[in-house]
């Protein structure tokens, strides 16, 4: 088993004009989509970004950076376990946002530095 | 051919006994291909499919796997390299293909293992029978396309897909233990099913210590599955279930399995089987071993941090008697996107109110719940709590 980051990308000016109970709404969905996750992969973590936030580079900050404008701006993570990141990818396009369209998933594997065998003295 | 599968077996349909008699035959000529002609292959064929449905009569009675009485199978040209004899676990672990989605590995084992109809796997899943169909197509496109078990059916191929196949068989007894009073008999049967496969597994010479793991939670659970429902079909939890309904062979059966999947690793299987046995163990609700059962939280916590697995390690804080550090911890996922989302923490928080006496936030966490949930069970069990308050 692998861990990898699924990285939620949506329209966010849509994002950003929705009414609060349209956005507790969508996430009640993601919330059972995630309880699924919990069931088959392992669900290790994962939240909604607010759309609202900044842009540090080396000389300036940009408040409501180039991320509103972007029609894939990042909306929110969520990292999980799986065997493979063929079954990640195959995982994320199981969310119901991604087959009503409306949202695309980066499936990223996190970087993890292989463990060499331990030598140990004692044996268990 | 054709026709003998079809006189064999109502449950394959044309398309599948088709599709199972073009594998065969292109597997076979994969086979011989690679080792040449075998000197009479009709014969080998033959002897070869009668073994194994000598074998398969011998092990299990109940199970049936009508294309093994026929003797014809995609997986039948390798079953001289490949470790397992029993032809049920190989058809399982050609259905773990890594790449695929868990759900779909699910439908296609519930198909093509367990034998069901799309229409009775759509209804269990919830799935409408078209994305059913969908999620099959695919699945054989990329099982045809691959191959993988008829080029490597080693032990270390086999190996590599445990995980998934444990993960496949966790789901199919998860499937058939959330049922609806009377319903669905069915649902039983995939308990039953799931039992049988992981008890080849078991005694297979590829299962392991997680594969007795997983029995031994599947067994404990099992115990219980004659307690759950009360006079009215109304769904009792661990506090209000009858004990003397649960099954003492069971959990005994269970207990011995635990016991052998002890090893250098420790599984979250092994700690959720643990967990579960230690509520078997236990006579009445009060006298459960909660301190150990809060250790093993605080394991399971250690190899998947997870906030489901939080909430129910809050859970067990609070029944053992540790209130303000399981409501820190419940209040704290409440504010998490998700969690903050799902039903059963704010039942967890109705119910930890409704005992302390606080009959305000009890009402309001319950009121959350069923707003959060659609499942008519679970409404129904909120619902009585409600009552029980007022």
């Amino acid at each position: 088993m692998q861990k990898f980051m699924l990285i939620i990308k949506e329209d966010l000016a849509e994002l950003q004009q929705v009414s609060d109970g349209e956005r507790q709404r969508r996430v009640r969905i993601m919330t059972a989509w995630v309880e699924s996750l919990q069931e088959s992969v392992n669900f290790l973590g994962g939240n909604p970004l607010q759309v609202t936030g900044r842009t540090v580079l080396k000389d300036r900050v940009i408040s409501d950076g180039p991320f509103v404008e972007a029609k894939e701006g990042i909306s929110g993570y969520i990292l999980v376990d799986a065997e493979n990141i063929e079954q990640a990818a195959a995982i994320a396009q199981g969310c119901p946002f991604v087959q009503e369209g409306g949202m695309a998933i980066e499936v990223r594997p996190i970087f993890t530095i292989v463990q060499t065998e331990r030598i140990t003295n004692n044996a268990p | 051919m054709l026709s003998a599968l079809l006189r064999f077996s109502s449950d394959i349909d044309l398309e599948s006994a088709e599709d199972i008699a073009q594998d065969t035959f292109s597997a076979a000529l994969v086979s011989w291909k690679k080792d040449g002609l075998p000197v009479n292959p009709e014969a080998w064929l033959f002897k070869v499919s009668r073994n194994r449905a000598l074998n398969k009569i011998k092990e299990t009675k109940r199970f049936s796997n009508k294309m093994t009485e026929v003797g014809v199978s995609p997986e039948d040209v390798v079953v001289h390299d490949t470790p397992l004899d029993d032809q049920q676990l190989i058809l399982l672990f050609a259905c773990a293909h890594p790449d695929l989605a868990p759900k779909v590995q699910v439908v296609i084992t519930l198909k093509y293992v367990v034998n069901l109809k799309v229409e009775a796997i759509a209804r269990i899943l919830g799935l409408t029978i078209d994305g059913i169909d969908k999620m099959l197509l695919r699945a054989r496109q990329k099982i045809r396309d691959e191959r993988i078990l008829f080029h490597e059916p080693s032990a270390a191929a086999l190996k590599s897909r445990i995980g998934s196949v444990h993960k496949i068989l966790y789901l199919i007894f998860n499937e058939g233990y959330k049922s609806s009073w009377g319903k669905e008999l069915i649902r039983e049967e995939l308990c039953e099913e799931a039992l049988i496969m992981t008890r080849a597994l078991c005694k297979s010479v590829i299962g392991n210590h997680e594969s007795k793991a997983l029995y031994a939670l599947m067994l404990f659970n099992a115990a219980r599955l004659k307690a759950r429902f009360g006079y009215n079909g109304e769904l009792l939890d661990l506090e209000e279930q009858d004990r003397t309904l649960w099954d003492r062979d069971l959990i005994q059966l269970a207990m011995a399995n635990l016991t052998a999947a002890r090893g250098s690793e420790i599984s979250s299987y092994y700690c959720e089987a643990a967990i579960a046995g230690l509520h078997c163990a236990a006579e009445r609700f009060g006298t459960t071993d909660w301190n150990t059962i809060i250790r093993i939280y605080k394991q399971l916590l250690g190899i998947q941090t997870n906030p489901f697995v939080e909430l129910n390690y809050a859970i067990a804080l609070y029944y053992g008697g540790y209130k303000r550090e399981a409501l820190g911890i419940l209040h704290e996922l409440e504010k998490q996107a998700f969690l903050g989302q799902y039903y059963l923490l704010h039942a967890s928080l109705g119910r930890i109110y409704a005992a302390e006496g606080n009959k305000d936030l009890a009402g309001r966490y319950f009121r959350n719940t069923l707003e959060l949930t659609n499942a008519p069970d679970e409404i129904a069990f909120v619902q009585r709590l409600i009552n029980k308050m007022e």
